[in-house]
């Protein structure tokens, strides 16, 4: 039991990031109509950055607005790709697809050859910190507690802007129908652009967040989260933001069950165990396509 | 004298080896109501996205309140005034009524409270069914919605492309009403219409085309005295 | 024969076997990454089977290629007609997978790696047989009534099944037997390279067939015959210090393929025109300003 909650507690805080991952990849999803497998080693390369910054200050600001910074602008530099292949290929998000696995592929490249050796990066252990909470097994670290409530705010203040501001009405209206949006006078690729500008800042909140859970980090980490973002997404229902959110939760807590559980090698493969036989059970997602 | 408020000069536009207009010119003047009339596939349609930027033109050139807007993003082209009641009552279908017509008055965000006061006066059933979500709407009240959401924009001219279409008598006559309330207002008006006689008893001046041209054009009046009009739009016994 | 020369050869063929295995489920829109399984699975049985147990060549080929097709048989009734997307994330979840299942198997050697596959006489001849043999096979797919078929489907999913066409048979069919040509190229391969290592089979083995896939044209099964030796020679005479950013090679070349030459370099209408110089007919109109895309 005491290992139950404990897990849980872990699969929360976990299931936090894979939602703010999972938000950041459908608003671009759904507003510039592209999959961006990369998205997720964008933050992972966020997370070297965060670690870059600690070697010269303990600032905590600098280091998060570091972060943020770069996330932004490495996902808006990544912008024109996609806006050149929508000329050429018309909205087509399997060829998106495509070109952002290359993407991600250049990133894991340039993560194993030119930072740290390729090695992976250990955070300092007052980054992650002691435990707050202490019942027998049951442990919650500060970093734990940090992703937990931090990803619940940045999901609150997500959903307030798509869905209270004049920001998110427009995004929701490109989403929808862009032909329409531009006659109404939306300028459609200025909002795309805010859309990407968007999500590289959730996601550099989201490496700040995942650097104090995880303490640690590697060029092949953005691989193993991409997968698991794109089919949480997948799985939800692409496009379908409350469906992510249910997704992403459940993923972490059993994410997390299952290594308590189980030897620690194995935790991904059940992992993407689960997801798999729901995959194949469902391919069309759980809660249906919204884009 | 009044004053020109759209002129179109000469365009052609085509759809890959298709040419769906052909050297096409029409004016629109202040305060009037200009119809287009013509069968499935004359351009109608075309020509409206042609105004809109949302077709490439090839030749020619389109002018709206002095300025050269010939090939220009259809944002900028909504931005400087031309409002387009697109076909087929467009919603944004999963937004709530209100919200679709605050994101119509996107270039004006300070004036939203104000466009939409005037709005709910004139659709007194879309301050009814404010908080319903658009696509559970009737026909009717999605086409009222999408003019609605037009007029939030503060438009300098109005285009309707087919506002009848798919629509019952009943209802046609109450949105025909409403751009007639809408015209006496002010606005200058477009419309598009396959209906002949629908279109040239309600406009002041009228064009017909056919396969990419302008045929006849004139005051509406005299259109419906011509009698090739008469024969080939208005089943010759009207 | 040169070993800098053996390896380019073996390499080629498996290459081309591969990108042959993406290229045919992609006839329907699918990016089938699930072969690369299927090679890694019919390696590590080859191998094993191979040293253990003393199998012949022969039946290791044949049993590897029917394990590929097995692969992608229990999931085809899922995805046979799945979006892309999808098709895409069961692939890379069951590589994954698979990857740890062998990294922690001790019999495959883990981490380590798997060594001692016993050698074989004549291998490259025979691999290359078997090549000629995997073409013909292609060939004739590609201009029967399935391929008519696939190209229909390509273009248009709805129109396609509109017009009778059974998506989803022609999809699980497409895919099971990329996966037989996935087996038969992961055998091929350990016999040929003798020794295996997990960490070999990554989303960088993907990335590097796609990218050969569409820069040689995703249309025809040519292009790759030609992009797969280009891409290979290029590996072995870069420098070195050059070489050791392959995967940046290969991902920013596929992205300007992508962005550049959609098609590939060799595209159907190419194959047309070349088809139409040889056969020389002389009533070939010229229709000028004729249907432009
Ligand atoms: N997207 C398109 N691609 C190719 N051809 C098109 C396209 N849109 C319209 N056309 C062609 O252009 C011509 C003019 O079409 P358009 O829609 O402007 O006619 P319309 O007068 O609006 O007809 P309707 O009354 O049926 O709406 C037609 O021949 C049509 O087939
Ligand atoms: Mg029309």
């Amino acid at each position: 039991m005491e290992i139950f909650v404990a897990q849980l507690l872990n699969g929360l805080s976990l299931g936090s990031i894979y939602v703010l991952l999972v938000l950041g990849f459908n608003l671009m999803l759904v507003v510039a109509k592209i999959i961006q497998f990369a998205y997720p080693h964008l933050v992972v390369l966020s997370m070297y950055v965060c670690w870059g910054m600690l070697k010269y200050t303990n600032n905590m600001f600098l280091v998060v607005l570091a972060s943020i910074v770069s996330c932004v602008i490495v996902n808006v530099a990544i912008e024109p790709i996609f806006r050149a292949l929508s000329k050429k290929h018309g909205l087509d998000i399997n060829v998106s697809f495509v070109v952002s696995i290359s993407i991600a592929l250049l990133i894991t490249d340039v993560m194993s050859h030119a930072l740290n050796y390729g090695f992976p990066i250990a955070f300092p252990t007052d980054w992650v910190g002691k435990s707050v909470l202490n019942f027998g097994l049951i442990t919650f670290s500060v970093g734990q507690a940090y992703a937990l409530i931090g990803g619940i705010a940045a999901v609150a203040l997500f959903f307030y802007l798509l869905y209270r501001t004049r920001q998110g009405r427009v995004f929701r209206a490109l989403s929808e129908n862009s032909v329409l949006a531009s006659i109404i006078g939306i300028p459609v690729v200025k909002t795309r652009i805010l859309s990407y500008a968007i999500a590289g800042l959730l996601g550099g909140v989201t490496a700040v967040l995942f650097a104090r859970l995880l303490g640690s980090a590697s060029p092949s980490l953005g691989d193993f989260v991409a997968m698991k973002v794109v089919a949480v997404s997948i799985l939800a229902g692409l496009g379908n933001l409350k469906g992510g959110l249910v997704c992403g939760l459940l993923l972490g807590i059993a994410e997390s069950l299952a290594m308590g559980y189980l030897p620690g090698s194995w935790s991904n493969a059940i992992a993407f165990m689960m997801i798999l036989i729901i995959m194949l059970i469902k391919p069309e997602g759980l809660f249906g396509i919204q884009i | 004298m009044k004053k020109n408020v759209l002129r179109v000069e000469g365009i052609s536009v085509s759809y890959g080896p298709i040419q769906a207009l052909d050297d096409v010119s029409i004016e629109v003047d202040e305060g009037e109501i200009v119809s287009l009339v013509g069968a499935n596939g004359a351009g109608k349609t075309s020509l409206l996205r042609a105004i809109m930027g949302l077709q490439k033109v090839h030749t020619g050139r389109i002018v709206f309140m002095g300025n050269d807007i010939t090939n220009t993003s259809t944002d900028k082209v909504a931005g400087s005034g031309i409002g387009l009641i697109p076909e087929g009552h467009l919603v944004f279908s999963t937004m709530t009524v209100l919200e679709n017509l605050q994101v119509g008055g996107y270039h004006y965000p300070q004036e939203v409270s104000s466009s939409l006061e005037s709005v709910f006066e004139s659709f007194p059933v879309l301050y009814k069914r404010r908080n319903q979500i658009a696509g559970t709407l009737s026909g009717g009240e999605q086409q009222m919605l999408s003019i609605g959401r037009t007029l939030m924009s503060k438009p300098k001219l109005l285009m309707a492309d087919e506002p009848s279409l798919g629509l019952a008598p009943k209802v046609i006559s109450e949105i025909f009403n409403i751009l007639r309330d809408l015209n006496e207002k002010g606005y200058p008006i477009l419309l598009a219409e396959q209906n002949a006689k629908k279109a040239l008893e309600f406009g002041d001046h009228a064009y017909v085309m056919e396969t990419g041209r302008v045929l006849f054009q004139g005051p509406a009046k005299e259109l419906m005295g011509n009698p090739k009009v008469r024969h080939a739009y208005l089943g010759g016994n009207v | 024969m040169s070993p800098v020369i053996y390896y380019f050869l073996s390499f080629t063929a498996i290459n081309i076997l591969m990108c042959w295995a993406f290229y045919l489920p992609y006839r329907v829109g699918q990016l089938h990454h699930l072969v690369v399984s299927c090679m890694m699975a019919s390696a590590y049985f080859s191998g094993y089977a191979a040293r253990q147990w003393s199998w012949p060549f022969a039946l290791t080929l044949l049993v590897g290629t029917a394990i590929g097709m097995l692969i992608c048989l229990l999931p085809s009734f899922a995805i046979g007609d799945a979006p892309c997307f999808t098709v895409v994330i069961v692939g890379l979840t069951v590589l994954f997978i698979m990857k740890t299942a062998i990294e922690n198997t001790r019999a495959l050697g883990g981490t380590l790696g798997f060594f001692g596959i016993p050698q074989v006489n004549n291998l490259l001849l025979l691999a290359y047989l078997c090549l000629a043999v995997a073409g013909l096979l292609i060939y004739r797919i590609d201009n029967s009534r399935l391929g008519r078929a696939a190209s229909m489907v390509f273009v248009d999913r709805d129109a396609a099944s509109a017009l009778g066409v059974d998506v989803k048979r022609l999809g699980m069919l497409f895919q099971i037997i990329a996966g037989g040509l996935a087996g038969l190229a992961g055998s091929l391969y350990a016999f040929l390279i003798g020794s295996l290592f997990p960490e070999f089979f990554n989303l960088g083995v993907i990335g590097t067939l796609m990218c050969m896939l569409f820069a040689g044209g995703h249309s025809t099964m040519w292009g790759v015959v030609i992009s797969v030796p280009v891409f290979e020679g290029l590996h072995l005479i870069l420098p070195t210090a050059v070489a050791s950013w392959l995967q940046v090679i290969y991902a920013v070349t596929l992205i300007v393929v992508i962005l550049v030459l959609p098609g590939g370099l060799i595209t159907k209408k190419m194959l047309v025109k070349v088809g139409e110089r040889f056969r020389a007919r002389p009533q070939t109109v010229s229709i000028k300003g004729g249907i432009k895309e």
